[in-house]
């Protein structure tokens, strides 16, 4: 299978911890924008022996900061471009207030049939940390109009090991989150990233996060409240129920093809991996002006294709299929990697079995390390 | 040899005796400007970056006086660092003169001082240059009261210049003339040639740097080592144009090259003496002495595959290095290796950061050690210069170290503080004289393992820059000498062992144990970091275990970074030793041998 990205790379601000390709206070850009994915989407050239597409996955920034007259189009194009498979998963990001029941509908309505919510924190003083503009009950009406305008494929984005948050805190907006009956959760750890301003005030010593008890506590409730929810741990950060498991994510962690379009998207297909500009105004301008807007290819050997897709696979639970491996590589991970593996088993990081490789729930607390050997 | 003049420049570092030598070069026309490289004596980046001249070079400038006649000026170059003292006598003593090259904004140092009296004990004709006259700060007429009053040099001779500018070099090279006495000699007699300095050439073997005291020396004469006898057919002879250029023969006086198809720069020593099989003089030049290693460390490569590498890399330095020297090593934390012998502590910093620049060894050095002699109660004396080899602490029935005299020259102010610290490193016997106004030279008996542990940069820091240090090998002297270990996780990391003496032993103990907690990232498990003598632990601490190392978020877009994040990290794990089952990086290593106080 093969999947297709879409960034927008549009956000009503800029939050503190976000490293992500999104630039605040470009409302002008954006039809100008839209019009340059549509124009990219067409130069795309599809492979000769075509995987249909099943899954599009709009991303960004805030997707839903356009306004729906942009948005619908874009998915259209893409329906017009690639034959889309009929059980299709068609995600969206969304951000709370950017949202109302009636511009969700209308997404619903264009085919989008998967919903992910940016909420990030049922706790105001949480959201105010975390740089959001909206509050609780802002969150709480994007939930509720997520669903009544027909969305039954919802995910919960989550943030936790926020500046102030204690495991208490943590479980309240879990134990909300999951009061919505959502099929999916995300529950992300903070990660500081460099040129951040949360980067900037840990240097300062402002940054007021847990300790790693504190986290470690919170690393294992989400597990256990997700599980007593029907939420099954599928990924690092993912829980979904059986069967909603985000299927264009499951392409990336099984090193698929994936086509992407729009400004800092990055493509994938046949072991081409294309990186596209990030400034989406000089992103406008090549397309308009007939070039394409990658900017960084790289070509994977076979070799560092098939580590990359063992440390990505390793994210999931189920780990990465050794007949998969086979199939695609012509190489299991006995003959790659030999005794390393049976180092790992005998540190209890990582579990080989007759079919799979994965990491045991210790390995997978310090996976860096682990896939560091791998890689 | 009326025409010919040999002279040196003795000068503090930094006090411009490059720039000078440059401008030298230039006036003589020496070669095109085109060619011209700033500080073309100092070739190798270390001696540019730091600005020491560490392998000496020299050079022969044709110059045309003011009384017509052109005059073979050679200048001896001369290491400007206290390793390299010997080296220094050697340069002087192929010379009839020397500039003592003075900063007018910094006034006379230790170093220059140490250098100067060298010259005055060769009886060498001294003319004083007070450089950087064009310096705001510069205080020339001072500067020239010191060099009278405090130096009694003839203040008459004295000239004044900015290597920088050129100004006033003229005077000088017209002075070299007048003043500096052409050498003595007897070109009939036997042949005396002093070594002082060899270099190698892939090509041509060694080229020998040789001062012509008495007799000829041409192609095709049989030559032999006074110091060891061995014999070589002379292939070339010439002199230190910019490059070098043959001569038929080389003559008393003279200050030239010999080629001989010497393979090693070690059997070309500084200070012996070449003569002629077929008619060898009776004596040898006085002064020669074998090389002395006084500083000793392991050196390993990080990664065990580099071994060879490290090898191949000693070995060429060794080329041109003869006071370096090496033998097979090996460690159980950190594979094979090799001691090292040092002249001194700058010495090593340049080994490693030539085998590390030059060769792209990545290394892990041992603590430095100074050589102790050992008294065992069987009545042996054995001689240890390596923790590995410290004997069963039973059977030992006194323990010696090396011994210097520091002469330490500073600015009044600071004579408290550069007191304390010669007490804190167990000084003896300190007593100062003022040998100008406002300077004290302040001399100290220190032990030799005090000194090379971090003591000239503890000097520099406490007296501002303005202190300067020089040393002189002295006696051995009773130690109270203990072996301390470093443990990770109850096992011995035997490159991290140190010979202390039993004083110091627990500061060094904790203060290892507080660079490695600070080195060692944490891992999938506690680590114990303790420090023992004997069986008794007398430091600890602890790098708590790794809980979490996890990223949250890869997708699509993050796919490649993180991949290389993880490949860095791989790399990253690949420089590091592992003892026992915990990795410890290179920069642990290294930071024990960091100095306890910034």
């Amino acid at each position: 299978m093969a999947g297709l990205y879409l960034h927008i790379p549009f956000c009503s601000s800029k939050c503190p911890y976000c490293s992500f390709v999104s630039f605040p206070g470009m409302e002008q850009v954006m039809p100008r924008y839209a019009r340059a994915v549509e124009s990219e989407l067409a130069t795309l050239v599809r492979q000769e022996q075509e995987t249909p597409i099943e899954t599009v996955f709009a991303g960004g920034g805030t997707p839903t900061i356009l306004p729906t007259e942009l948005l619908i189009p874009l998915f259209d194009a893409i329906r017009k471009k690639f034959s889309l498979a009929a059980e299709a998963e068609i995600s969206i990001e969304a951000n709370p207030g950017t949202v109302t029941r009636e511009s969700l509908a209308r997404l619903r309505q264009a085919g989008i049939n998967r919903i992910s919510l940016g909420i990030q924190s049922f706790n105001d003083s949480e959201l105010g940390k975390l740089g959001r503009r909206y509050r609780t009950g802002v969150a709480r009406q994007a939930v509720m109009a997520a669903k009544a305008a027909g969305f039954d494929n919802l995910s919960i984005d989550l943030i936790y090991g926020v500046p102030g948050q204690s495991p208490a805190t943590w479980r309240q907006t879990l134990e909300e989150s999951l009061s919505y009956v959502p099929q999916h959760l995300s529950c992300y750890q903070l990660t500081i990233e460099d040129g951040t301003p949360f980067a900037e005030m840990m240097e300062r010593g402002d940054l007021d996060l847990p300790g790693e008890e504190d986290i470690e506590m919170m690393d294992e409730m989400t597990v256990e409240v997700c599980r007593s929810a029907g939420l099954r741990h599928y990924e690092i950060s993912n829980f979904a129920r059986p069967g909603r498991e985000c299927r264009h994510n499951i392409n990336y962690w099984r090193n698929g093809d994936y086509y992407a379009v729009g400004s800092g998207a990055v493509s994938c297909i046949s072991g081409r991996r294309q990186r596209r500009t990030e400034d989406p105004v000089a992103y406008c301008r090549m397309v308009e002006n007939g070039r394409s807007p990658v900017i960084e290819e790289e070509n994977l050997d076979r070799e560092t294709s098939f580590r990359e897709s063992v440390v990505i696979g390793m994210r999931m639970l189920t780990g990465i299929s050794r007949a998969d491996l086979v199939a695609r590589y012509g190489m299991d991970v006995q003959d790659c990697y030999g005794g390393l593996l049976d180092r790992l088993q005998d540190g209890g990081l990582v579990e080989l079995s007759p079919t799979h490789l994965r990491l045991t729930d210790y390995g997978r607390r310090v996976a860096n390390t682990v896939l560091a050997e791998l890689v | 040899m009326k025409h010919i003049r040999n002279f040196s420049i003795i000068a503090h570092i930094d006090h411009g005796k490059s720039t000078l030598a440059d401008r030298m070069i230039q006036k003589c026309k020496l070669i095109s400007d085109r060619e011209f490289k700033d500080q073309l004596l100092d070739n190798m980046d270390i001696e540019r970056e730091r600005g020491i001249t560490i392998k000496s070079q020299t050079i022969c400038l044709p110059y045309q006086a003011r009384d017509g006649q052109t005059y073979d000026l050679n200048l001896v170059d001369t290491p400007g660092h206290v390793d390299f003292s010997y080296e220094v006598s050697r340069a002087l003593t192929s010379c009839e003169g020397a500039l003592l090259l003075i900063d007018a904004a910094q006034g006379v140092e230790a170093q220059t001082l140490a250098n100067l009296y060298l010259a005055m004990e060769n009886d060498l004709e001294i003319i004083p240059v007070i450089n950087k006259i064009d310096l705001p700060s510069a205080e020339p007429e001072k500067v020239a009261l010191q060099i009278e009053e405090d130096l009694g040099l003839d203040g008459s001779l004295i000239q004044y210049c900015s290597a920088k500018t050129g100004k006033g070099v003229e005077d000088i090279l017209e002075a070299i003339v007048k003043h500096l006495p052409p050498p003595e000699g007897d070109p009939d007699k036997e042949l005396q040639a002093l070594i002082f300095d060899a270099h190698y050439d892939a090509f041509r073997g060694t080229i020998i740097s040789v001062r012509i005291i008495n007799g000829t020396i041409k192609a095709g004469d049989v030559i032999r080592f006074m110091s060891n006898g061995t014999e070589y057919r002379v292939e070339e002879v010439g002199l230190f144009k910019f490059r070098r250029e043959a001569e038929k023969k080389l003559s008393a006086g003279q200050i030239g090259y010999i080629l001989a198809g010497v393979k090693t720069v070690r059997d070309t020593r500084p200070g012996d003496t070449i003569t002629l099989r077929d008619r060898p003089c009776a004596k040898a030049l006085p002064g020669f002495k074998e090389v002395q290693q006084v500083v000793f460390s392991s050196l390993y490569p990080i990664s065990t595959d580099d071994y060879e590498d490290l090898a191949a890399a000693l070995e060429k330095l060794q080329l041109n290095d003869a006071a370096l020297s090496f033998q097979k090593d090996s460690s159980a934390a950190l594979g094979f290796g090799f001691r090292c012998g040092f002249l001194g502590l700058l010495h090593l910093e340049v080994v490693q950061e030539r085998l590390e620049r030059e060769f792209d060894v990545s290394l892990i050095l041992t603590v430095p050690s100074v050589k102790y002699n050992f008294y065992l109660s069987d009545g042996t004396k054995i001689e240890v210069d390596n923790p590995a080899h410290f004997p069963d602490p039973a059977k030992i029935q006194r323990v010696e170290e090396p011994f210097i005299r520091a002469t330490i020259l500073i600015p009044e102010r600071y004579m408290g503080a550069v007191m304390t610290l010669c007490m804190e490193r167990r000084g003896e016997n300190t007593s100062y004289h003022y040998p100008m106004p406002g300077r004290i030279e302040f001399t100290c008996e220190l032990p030799l393992a005090e000194v090379i542990y971090d003591f000239y940069d503890r000097l520099k820091s406490i007296t501002q820059g303005y202190g300067s240090f020089d040393y002189e090998m002295l006696d051995y002297r009773l130690s109270d000498l203990v072996k301390l270990d470093i443990l990770v996780n109850g096992e011995i990391v035997d490159a991290l062992s140190q010979l202390v003496h039993r004083n110091n032993s627990r500061a060094r103990g904790l203060h290892a144990c507080e660079m490695l907690k600070e080195e060692i990232p944490r891992q999938m498990f506690k680590i114990a970091i303790q420090a023992a003598i004997g069986g008794n632990i007398i430091a600890r601490t602890n790098v708590s275990a790794l809980r979490k190392d996890v990223t949250a978020k890869c997708y699509g877009g993050d796919i490649s970074r993180k991949r290389k994040l993880l490949e860095k990290q791989k790399e990253g794990k690949k420089r590091m030793k592992t003892v026992g089952n915990v990795d410890i990086p290179q920069t642990a290593f290294l930071a024990v041998l960091r100095s306890e106080q910034k």
